[in-house]
C-alpha cells in the first residue's frame, strides 16, 4: 500500500490520505447539435496530507466545484473524468471513487469521506426530523444499538453546542447558524478521515462565520482528520487553512503553505488576488485585474491566464507551463518565475 | 421566437407528433368551406353507407355524409375551444399579473377567488345553466360561460411565473440600470410569459372541447350545430353502435382524439422546452 | 400548535367561501335566466302527459315558491338561502312525491364510493409509478408507461368511458355494462350483492382511474425531476445514504407534497368526469340522477343535485387540505 501512493514533486509526507494526479474532467455535451467539450477541470495534481486543512482558493468558474465533484465521485453526465486519477489512502488501487465497486463506495462513504456542502441551510430533508437525517447518514455506519447510537450522536451535538432536542426538531424549526451546526455535527458524526468542506460559510454572516470556522477547526484537530476547504474567500484561507493552492481556469497556478502564499505569492494572478485583499489603513485604490476569465469550452492556448497577465512573454501563449518548486514547499507554474525551460 | 420554434422543432419528438396531429385536424376542418352539402341538411345522401369510395368515411342514418359532417363538426369544436381559450386568456393574464406583480393582500383575495373556481365542479353548474336556457343557449354563450370557469387554474400558474420572475436577480438588476417597469415587462418579463400563455391555451382548450364533447353528447348544447359532441349525439339517438353503423361514432372519436393528444402534447414540449433543468437531461442522456 | 390552528381557520374560511360563491352562482343562473323557469318546467313535465288542469295549477304555485319567485329580490335571495341550508328542495316532479333528499340521499353513497375509491387508486397507482419513472429514467418499461399517460391524460372522461363500453360491452362482453348492482338482488350485505356491486363498478372506475393514473403519473415525474435536484437529495448520495432510502424519504416523501395540493385543486374536475361516467354506465350516482333529472324537468332535483355536488366537493377538498399537514411540517409556521 505504502508502495503504491507516490509523493508528487518532492513532498516531504510519508502517506498523504489523497494524491491527485493529472486529473482532467470536461463536461461533455451536444446540444442543440453542437458537440462541445468544458474543461473544467484539465491536468491537476496535488496531494492532501494527513491531519492538514488544505485550501483550495479560485473565481467561481475557475473549476473548483468540479473538482470536489470528481473527488467525491459525485460524478453524472455531462460530468467525465477524461483522465488522471485520484487515490485515497483508504481506497487504494482505484484511482478513484468512480471506479470502485459501489457496495466498496457506499461503506466508504461518510464513514471515512464525507461532505459538508455550500449552502448547508438545504441539505437536510425538509419533512423529516433531524433524528432521521443521523440515522440515514451515519447508522449504517455506526451501528450497534439504537440507544447507544442516539447517545452518540448526542455526545456529538454538544461538541457544535446543540441540545439533544433539535433531534426531535424539523429542519425548518431551527435558526439558520443551528441548522449549520446540525450539519456541520451531521457531517463529521462518523469521525470520516477526509472531509470535503464546499464553500461552507459563504452564505453567512461574519460572526457565525466564524463560529462555524472554529467548529470545523477543533472537530478536525480532535479527529485528526484532513480537510479540502473549498471558498473563493482568501480571508477564510487566511484564517483556517494550512496549505493553499491557488486554481485559475481549470488548473493549479500555486501552492504553498497558506502563511507562505499570504508573505510572498509569486504567480501574477495569487499576487493580483492577495493584492486585492483590503488591508486596514490603506487607502490607495485596488488594482483590479483587466479582461474576464477565459471560456473553458474554448480556453486559451498555453498559459491559460497569459490574455490578462502583466509579464506574458511569447512562450506564454504557446506551452503550457508546469508545476514546479520554487521554494521549499512552494510550487507555482509560470514561465516568468521559472525561466522558460519550465516547459 | 424563430430560434425557439426551430429547437422545439428538431429536438422535441413530441413537438413533432403534435404538430402533425393537429395540422391534419386542421385541414380537416378547412375542408369545411368546400363542402358539397350545407351542414345542417339532412337526407342529402343515401343513409346508413358504410365507409367506400363516394363516401369515405360512410353516411350516417340521418343521410349526412360523415367525411363532411365531420369536417364542420372538427372546425366548430375547435372554434369553440379557440374562443374560450381567448377569453379566459384575457382573464387569467389580468388576475394572473395583478396578483403577480401586486402582492400583498390583493394577491390573497384573488387567489382565494381563484382557488375557488378551482374547487367548483363545473359540470353541475353548466348542466344547471343549461336546465334554465333550455333552446335558447347558444355556441357563444355557452363559449362565454365556460371562459368564466376556465380561467383559475391558469392564472395561478402566470402568477407563479410572475412571481418567480421579480424575485430573479436581473429583474432587480435591469430596474437599478434604469429601464422602466414597462420596460422590464416588455423586454425582459413577456419572453417568460408567453411560452407559458401558449401551453396553457392548449391545455385550456383540451379541457374546454373535452367538457363540450361531454355536455353536446347528453344533448345540453344546440344540438343543431354540428359538434363533435353533436355527432355522437345524433348516432347514440338513431342508435348507431348496436344498429352496427360504428362508421359514424368512430370517425369523430378518432378526429377528436387526435386533437386532444396533439394539443397536449404541444403543450408539454413546450413547457418542457423553457425548464432549463429538463435541457440538461437530454443533454445527460444524449452523452 | 397555534400555527395549525391559524391554518385550520384560514382552510375553514376557504371553506366557506367557496360553499358561498357556489351558492351564489347556482342563485344567479336560475334567477337571471330570461325565460320563466315555472313554465318552462310545465311544459317539461306535461309534455309527457296529460295531467289534470288543477294539478298544473297547484305544481305551478308550489314550484313558484320553490323558485323564490315572491316578493322583492332581497327576499327572493333570502329565501333561497334558507332553502339551500335547510336542505329543503321539495318533492321531486319526475318521482313525485318522493322528496329530492330522499333521491340525493340514495344516490349519494354510489357515487362517494366511486369516486373514493377509484379517486385514492389513481393517486396512489400514479405517484408510485411516476415516482419511479422519474427516479429510474433509463427504464424502458417506465419510459412506454410515460408514452401510454400521455395518450391517456388529455382523453376525456366521456370519450374513454365509451371505448370502454364499446370494448367490454360489444367487442368483448365479459363484464356488466351498466347499473350498480344486479337489479333483483336484495340491497343488504350479502355475498352476492356485494360481489355484483364490486363487478359493475369495475369499469366506470377504470375510466376514472385510467385517466387518473394518467394525470398523476406524469405530475409526479416532472416533479421527481426537480426533487433530485434538490440539495438534501444530492447530499443524501453522497452520504452514500441507500437508494431505495433516498427514493422513498427523501424524493417521493417531497415530490408528494405538492401532489397532495394537486388532488384537492383536481377534485373537482374528477367529480366532473364521475357524473358522466356514472351516465354512460347507467350508475346509479349522483351523476345518472342530475341528467336524467334535466331530462325529466324535474327543477328541484337538478337544484339540489348541484348544490350539494359543491358542497360535496368542498368537504372533500377541506379534508384534503386539514390532513396535509402531516405530509408536510412546514404549514404550522407559515
Amino acid at each position: 500500500m505504502h508502495a503504491s501512493v507516490e509523493q508528487p514533486h518532492g513532498e516531504q509526507d510519508v502517506q498523504p490520505l489523497l494524491v491527485v494526479r493529472d486529473l482532467q474532467a470536461y463536461y461533455r455535451t451536444s446540444h442543440a447539435g453542437v458537440r462541445r467539450a468544458i474543461r473544467a477541470v484539465d491536468g491537476v495534481s496535488f496531494a492532501v496530507r494527513r491531519g492538514e486543512i488544505y485550501g483550495l482558493a479560485g473565481e467561481s468558474s475557475s473549476g473548483k466545484t468540479t473538482l470536489i465533484k470528481s473527488i467525491a465521485g459525485a460524478i453524472k453526465p455531462p460530468l467525465e473524468i477524461v483522465g488522471g486519477s485520484m487515490e485515497f489512502a483508504f481506497l487504494p488501487g482505484y484511482g478513484g471513487l468512480h471506479r470502485a465497486p459501489p457496495a466498496q463506495v457506499e461503506r466508504i462513504r461518510w464513514r471515512h469521506l464525507s461532505y459538508i456542502m455550500q449552502g448547508s441551510m438545504n441539505v437536510l430533508n425538509p419533512v423529516r426530523r433531524i433524528r432521521c437525517s443521523f440515522t440515514d447518514f451515519a447508522y449504517p455506519h455506526i451501528g450497534g444499538s439504537r440507544q447507544q447510537f442516539e447517545q452518540q450522536v448526542v455526545a456529538h451535538l454538544s461538541r457544535v453546542r446543540l441540545d439533544p432536542s433539535v433531534l426531535s426538531a424539523f429542519p425548518h424549526e431551527l435558526s439558520g447558524g443551528m441548522r449549520q451546526r446540525a450539519a456541520l455535527a451531521l457531517a463529521t458524526i462518523c469521525r470520516p478521515g477526509f472531509i470535503i468542506a464546499d464553500e461552507p460559510t459563504t452564505a453567512l454572516d461574519v460572526v457565525v462565520q466564524k463560529e462555524v470556522l472554529g467548529m470545523i477547526r477543533g472537530i478536525q484537530r480532535e479527529t485528526g482528520s484532513s480537510v479540502l476547504f473549498v471558498t473563493h474567500d482568501m480571508g477564510v484561507h487566511a484564517h483556517i487553512t494550512d496549505r493553499l493552492a491557488i486554481m485559475y481556469a481549470g488548473r493549479l497556478v500555486e501552492e504553498a503553505a497558506t502563511a507562505e502564499i499570504f508573505r510572498n505569492p509569486l504567480h501574477p494572478y495569487t499576487q493580483n488576488l492577495i493584492a486585492s485583499l483590503p488591508r486596514i489603513g490603506e487607502d490607495a485604490p485596488r488594482a483590479g485585474l483587466g479582461g474576464a476569465p477565459p471560456n473553458l469550452a474554448d480556453p486559451p492556448s498555453g498559459c491559460r491566464f497569459h490574455p490578462r497577465c502583466p509579464l506574458a512573454r511569447e512562450i506564454c501563449s504557446r506551452e503550457v507551463p508546469v508545476m514546479r518548486e520554487a521554494g521549499a514547499g512552494h510550487r507555482v507554474a509560470c514561465f516568468a518565475v521559472n525561466g522558460d525551460d519550465g516547459a | 421566437m424563430v430560434v425557439f420554434l426551430r429547437d422545439l422543432l428538431r429536438y422535441r419528438a413530441e413537438f413533432r407528433i403534435g404538430l402533425v396531429l393537429v395540422a391534419v385536424v386542421l385541414l380537416l376542418s378547412v375542408l369545411a368551406s368546400f363542402s358539397p352539402y350545407p351542414p345542417d341538411s339532412v337526407y342529402v345522401v343515401p343513409p346508413d353507407l358504410p365507409p367506400s369510395l363516394t363516401y369515405w368515411f360512410g353516411t350516417t342514418s340521418r343521410g349526412q355524409d360523415v367525411f363532411w359532417q365531420l369536417s364542420f363538426a372538427i372546425r366548430n369544436t375547435l372554434l369553440f375551444g379557440g374562443t374560450v381559450a381567448l377569453v379566459s386568456r384575457l382573464v387569467a393574464l389580468a388576475v394572473g399579473l395583478v396578483s403577480g406583480y401586486k402582492g400583498g393582500w390583493i394577491d390573497r383575495a384573488l387567489m382565494s377567488v381563484n382557488d375557488t373556481f378551482i374547487v367548483i365542479p363545473l359540470l353541475p353548474v353548466l348542466v344547471l345553466f343549461y336546465f334554465v336556457m333550455r333552446d335558447r343557449i347558444s355556441w357563444l354563450m355557452l363559449a362565454l360561460i365556460m371562459a368564466c370557469f376556465g380561467w383559475a387554474y391558469d392564472a395561478r400558474l402566470i402568477r407563479s411565473v410572475v412571481m418567480s420572475l421579480r424575485q430573479r436577480e436581473f429583474t432587480q438588476t435591469s430596474l437599478f440600470s434604469g429601464m422602466s417597469t414597462r420596460q422590464v415587462l416588455t423586454d425582459e418579463h413577456l419572453p417568460y410569459v408567453v411560452p407559458i400563455l401558449f401551453s396553457t391555451t392548449m391545455n385550456n382548450m383540451v379541457w374546454s372541447i373535452g367538457l363540450e364533447v361531454t355536455l353536446a353528447v347528453l344533448g345540453f348544447t344546440d344540438i343543431n350545430i354540428p359538434t363533435i359532441g353533436g355527432m355522437i349525439y345524433w348516432a347514440n339517438q338513431h342508435t348507431a353502435m348496436v344498429a352496427g353503423i360504428w362508421w359514424w361514432i368512430a370517425f369523430p372519436t378518432i378526429a377528436v382524439i387526435m386533437a386532444f393528444i396533439g394539443l397536449f402534447l404541444l403543450a408539454v414540449s413546450v413547457n418542457a422546452h423553457i425548464d432549463p433543468r429538463s435541457r440538461l437531461w437530454n443533454v445527460g442522456e444524449a452523452s | 400548535m397555534s400555527g395549525y390552528a391559524g391554518y385550520v381557520g384560514r382552510r375553514l374560511a376557504q371553506f366557506l367561501l367557496v360553499v358561498f360563491i357556489g351558492i351564489n352562482i347556482a342563485y344567479v343562473i336560475t334567477h337571471a335566466s330570461p325565460i320563466d323557469p315555472v313554465e318552462q318546467s310545465i311544459s317539461a313535465v306535461t309534455s309527457f302527459g296529460n295531467t289534470a288542469p288543477d294539478a298544473i295549477e297547484q305544481m305551478r304555485r308550489s314550484l313558484r315558491e320553490l323558485y323564490g319567485l315572491g316578493g322583492t329580490p332581497v327576499q327572493q335571495y333570502l329565501a333561497f338561502w334558507k332553502r339551500i341550508l335547510s336542505a329543503d328542495f321539495g318533492p321531486s316532479l319526475s318521482a313525485f312525491p318522493t322528496p329530492v333528499g330522499t333521491l340525493i340521499g340514495r344516490a349519494l353513497p354510489w357515487t362517494a364510493g366511486l369516486l373514493t375509491v377509484s379517486t385514492l387508486i389513481a393517486w396512489v397507482l400514479g405517484n408510485l409509478l411516476g415516482g419511479l419513472a422519474g427516479y429510474y429514467r433509463q427504464s424502458r418499461g417506465l419510459k412506454l408507461m410515460g408514452v401510454i399517460a400521455m395518450g391517456l391524460h388529455p382523453i376525456p372522461y366521456y370519450i374513454l368511458a365509451m371505448l370502454l363500453l364499446i370494448l367490454f360491452g360489444f367487442i368483448w362482453p365479459v363484464l356488466p355494462i351498466s347499473g350498480g348492482a344486479t337489479m333483483n338482488l336484495p340491497q343488504t350485505l350479502t355475498p352476492e350483492f356485494v360481489w355484483s356491486v364490486l363487478q359493475h363498478a369495475i369499469l366506470p372506475a377504470l375510466s376514472l382511474i385510467l385517466i387518473g393514473v394518467g394525470s398523476w403519473f406524469l405530475g409526479m415525474r416532472s416533479l421527481v425531476a426537480n426533487v433530485l435536484a434538490e440539495d438534501y437529495v444530492v447530499y443524501a448520495e453522497l452520504a452514500g445514504v441507500r437508494s431505495w432510502r433516498i427514493l422513498t424519504s427523501y424524493v417521493m416523501r417531497n415530490a408528494l407534497v405538492p401532489q397532495v395540493t394537486g388532488l384537492a385543486m383536481s377534485l373537482g374536475g374528477i367529480f366532473n368526469g364521475a357524473v358522466i361516467t356514472e351516465k354512460v354506465f347507467g350508475y346509479p350516482g349522483l351523476g345518472s340522477l342530475l341528467v336524467d333529472a334535466v331530462y325529466a324537468g324535474d327543477y328541484g332535483l337538478v337544484l339540489g343535485v348541484t348544490t350539494i355536488s359543491i358542497l360535496g366537493v368542498s368537504v372533500g377538498v377541506l379534508a384534503i387540505d386539514l390532513l396535509y399537514p402531516l405530509l408536510d411540517p412546514r404549514v404550522k409556521v407559515s
